[in-house]
């Protein structure tokens, strides 16, 4: 077994060599399948390795960003080795080639926590190798559904695993009702984070909005008010479920330009100060669920706010550049949720006009039915007036784009379509805009990345360049 | 215009095919009022022109089912009368007599066309481009399937002949199906508003059953073919 075990991790070593030597194959898979085709219980035995912690990131949106805050935190403040599966490698594969990465020679590990982010269909597989500590559930929105099937299938894939988990504690949206739900479910104990009421809350729920009824007796869910989609204050009319009270709770959120801010008030109790580089309200809740992490690992409040007004965006994560001194941010979309939210920032941006290209494609990472596009409520696009240059449409998929965007009230005139990326980002780029925002999904992430970064310079937020948390006490009041 | 309860059945973009028949009635100055339907909402099909159905999650779709069920009667008679209807996924399979779950059991559909649907292990999914004749005139339609049950036509008309995908079954080449002004279909994507033949062909038959005589103004729809025609290459 020894023998196979080694000859699994030589074998996936080889594959991310030549990976890496020809350039080719980024993000790739194979390695991971080599490894376990070769040797199936070669995650389990690496995973065993691991001296103090493993930490699970599931949910629809967020993984990678609360995944690599949480792992900024555990490296900062407790010093030791922390394994990660950066950049959405997030199925069995990717998490197997994680450890592979980190192992010795003859597969010994020398670290002390895992933060992994696991795709929400891949969970209960990769739980069945791994077993983790904490588990954290950022939210559910309906994502890749010809992948999936529907919704309510993943809430029950994940349900299922959580349960045969022993000792695990969980992290949870308390404001997402699908996610809120699990705590009673499985009986684990669970830890809640949430947002408070402010005064930018809704009172009506969008378009894309998810979980209309009560997962326990299914009467429609009362809302007080909503944050965004279905994420609000939430109560069953039919039965006791309600969301439930918060131990992590974000008080007074602000956005700022790109920083967003809040006071987090633990277990009802001590508020303090918090301000992470980025930007959009959902950043927040990321945010706000790493800190959860951190405090059950007895990390104290100034550890982790130190680590996260130093967290720098993964790609795609409104991600940074400057072309000819204008501000280019770039951002992955791949769901309704995640686009609206992303809309939402690009009609807040500090910019006079904006270059806004929408990459589209249809491959199996980003979902091979692009129905979900009529789902993300465009129209607000069409009020936004002079806002805009021209919207660059681009991807496999660009002619649907620019048939969505015309549908929702977009005018015609101010649409092109270039499929070919290098043509429609230097279009974009070139645009009249004081500021570019490009939108992307998984697939045309990468190549819109790579040709990006040949014409515009990355901005790197170094953690000097980050306000100091006395100055940020100020700010938030 | 009647949307059927939309705050149920909102998965895979459907609504679009609703924006796209409102919208393109309205680029032609034509007014139209969306409807949208709640459960138990007191409504008169008869008021409607154009009905639109589309499909859900399983716990959703049994809600409709039994909100529809006690609406049978007078949906059978606007069907009768000519009202237009399209019913996509979920909505198509309900419009049927029954459909037999894996282990056998059937639950019973509203009965209005002569179709049935058993669900099968694997589902279907992916691209489709479609055939159909309409006007006299043969179109090719593209969309998205993804669905577990299949269907099979009894005395009724296919929608049109698969070029690419799978269709009603996988079996017979057939997509769809049509009885009197009713349309249904498993292509969402969503449907109507890059296939601009079929929706300007729901808009014309509603305006018919008005009394309109004349033909609908042509628009410009360069963007919507251009969609089509890049998957129509890439599938078939």
């Amino acid at each position: 077994m020894i023998v196979r075990f080694i000859l699994a991790l030589w074998a996936a070593r080889l594959a991310m060599f030549v990976a890496r030597v020809t350039g080719r194959g980024k993000g790739s898979s194979l390695p991971g399948k080599i490894a376990l085709k070769i040797y199936p219980r070669i995650l389990k035995q690496l995973g065993r390795q691991i001296k103090k912690g493993i930490i699970v990131v599931t949910g629809t949106n967020g993984k990678t960003t609360t995944n690599n805050m949480i792992a900024g935190i555990v490296g900062d403040n407790k010093g030791s080795g922390v394994i990660i599966n950066r950049e959405g490698a997030n199925l069995i594969t990717g998490v197997t080639a994680a450890f592979i990465r980190a192992a010795g020679p003859f597969g010994g590990l020398h670290a002390d926590y895992a933060c992994l982010e696991v795709d929400e269909a891949s969970f209960p597989g990769v739980v069945r190798e791994i077993t983790p500590d904490i588990v954290v559930v950022t939210n559910f929105f309906r994502d890749q559904l010809d992948r999936y099937g529907e919704l309510d299938k993943t809430i029950a894939l994940v349900k299922d695993a959580l349960k045969k988990l022993d000792s695990v504690r969980l992290v949870l949206n308390a404001d997402d009702p699908l996610v809120a739900q699990l705590g009673r479910v499985t009986g684990k104990p669970s830890v809640f984070f949430g947002l408070a009421r402010h005064p930018g809350v809704s009172g009506t729920g969008s378009a894309a909005r998810e979980a209309k009824f009560c997962p326990f007796c299914g009467a429609e869910l009362a809302y007080s008010y909503y944050q965004y989609s279905q994420l609000g204050n939430y109560k069953c009319p039919g039965c006791e479920f309600a969301r439930p009270q918060t131990d992590v709770e974000g008080v007074d959120p602000g956005v700022d330009g790109m920083l967003v801010s809040c006071r987090v008030r633990f277990r009802q109790g001590n508020m303090y100060p918090l301000q992470i580089p980025v930007t959009g309200l959902y950043n927040l809740y990321n945010g706000l669920a790493a800190c959860s992490v951190g405090l059950l690992l007895d990390i104290d409040m100034d550890g982790i706010r130190s680590s996260l007004a130093g967290y720098l965006p993964a790609t795609g994560r409104m991600e940074k550049f400057l072309y000819r001194g204008k501000p280019v941010l770039l951002n992955l979309v791949k769901n309704p949720t995640g686009f609206n939210e992303g809309l939402s920032t690009l009609l807040s941006v500090p910019a006079e006009r904006v270059n806004v290209l929408i990459a589209i494609n249809d491959n199996d990472a980003d979902g091979r039915d692009i129905s979900w596009l009529w789902d993300v409520d465009f129209e607000v696009l069409s009020g936004a007036g002079e806002k805009f240059g021209t919207f660059v449409c681009s991807g496999r998929r660009a002619w649907e784009m620019a048939v969505r965007l015309k549908y929702a009230g977009v005018r015609e005139e101010t649409v092109t379509v270039l499929e070919d990326f290098d043509q429609a980002v230097r279009t974009a780029l070139e645009g009249t805009g004081d500021m570019s925002y490009f939108l992307a999904t998984y697939t045309a992430l990468w190549p819109v990345e790579r040709i990006l970064s040949g014409y515009a310079q990355r901005e790197r937020t170094l953690p000097e360049s980050v306000p100091s948390i006395s100055g940020s006490v100020k700010s938030v009041r | 215009m009647f949307h059927l309860y939309p705050d149920l059945l909102n998965l895979y973009g459907d609504r679009g095919n609703v924006m796209a028949f409102a919208r393109r009635c309205r680029w032609r100055g034509i007014d139209v009022e969306v409807r949208q339907i709640s459960l138990g909402e007191k409504v008169s099909f008869k008021e409607a022109d154009f009905l639109f159905l589309g499909g859900g999650s399983d716990r959703e779709q049994n809600l409709m089912a039994g909100d529809l069920a006690a609406r049978k009667e007078q949906l059978r008679e606007a069907v009768e009368e000519g009202l237009v209807v399209l019913a996509i996924c979920g909505g198509y399979q309900l419009l049927g007599k029954y459909y037999r779950t894996l282990d056998g059991k059937e639950i019973p559909g509203l009965g209005i066309l002569d179709l049935y649907t058993r669900a099968g292990r694997e589902r279907l999914i992916g691209n489709v481009a479609v055939e159909m004749e309409i006007n006299g005139m043969t179109h090719r339609v593209v969309g998205f399937e993804n669905h577990a049950g299949r269907t099979f036509l009894g005395d009724l008309k296919p929608l049109g002949k698969v070029l690419a995908g799978r269709g009603n079954n996988g079996e017979d080449g057939f997509e769809g199906a049509r009885y009197n002004n009713v349309f249904c279909s498993y292509l969402h994507g969503p449907l109507l508003p890059k296939n601009t033949v079929l929706a300007d062909n729901f808009i014309a038959l509603a305006l018919k059953r008005r009394g309109w005589r004349e033909e609908l103004r042509p628009l410009d729809d360069s963007f919507e073919k251009a969609a089509v025609d890049t998957m129509l290459k890439r599938i078939l």
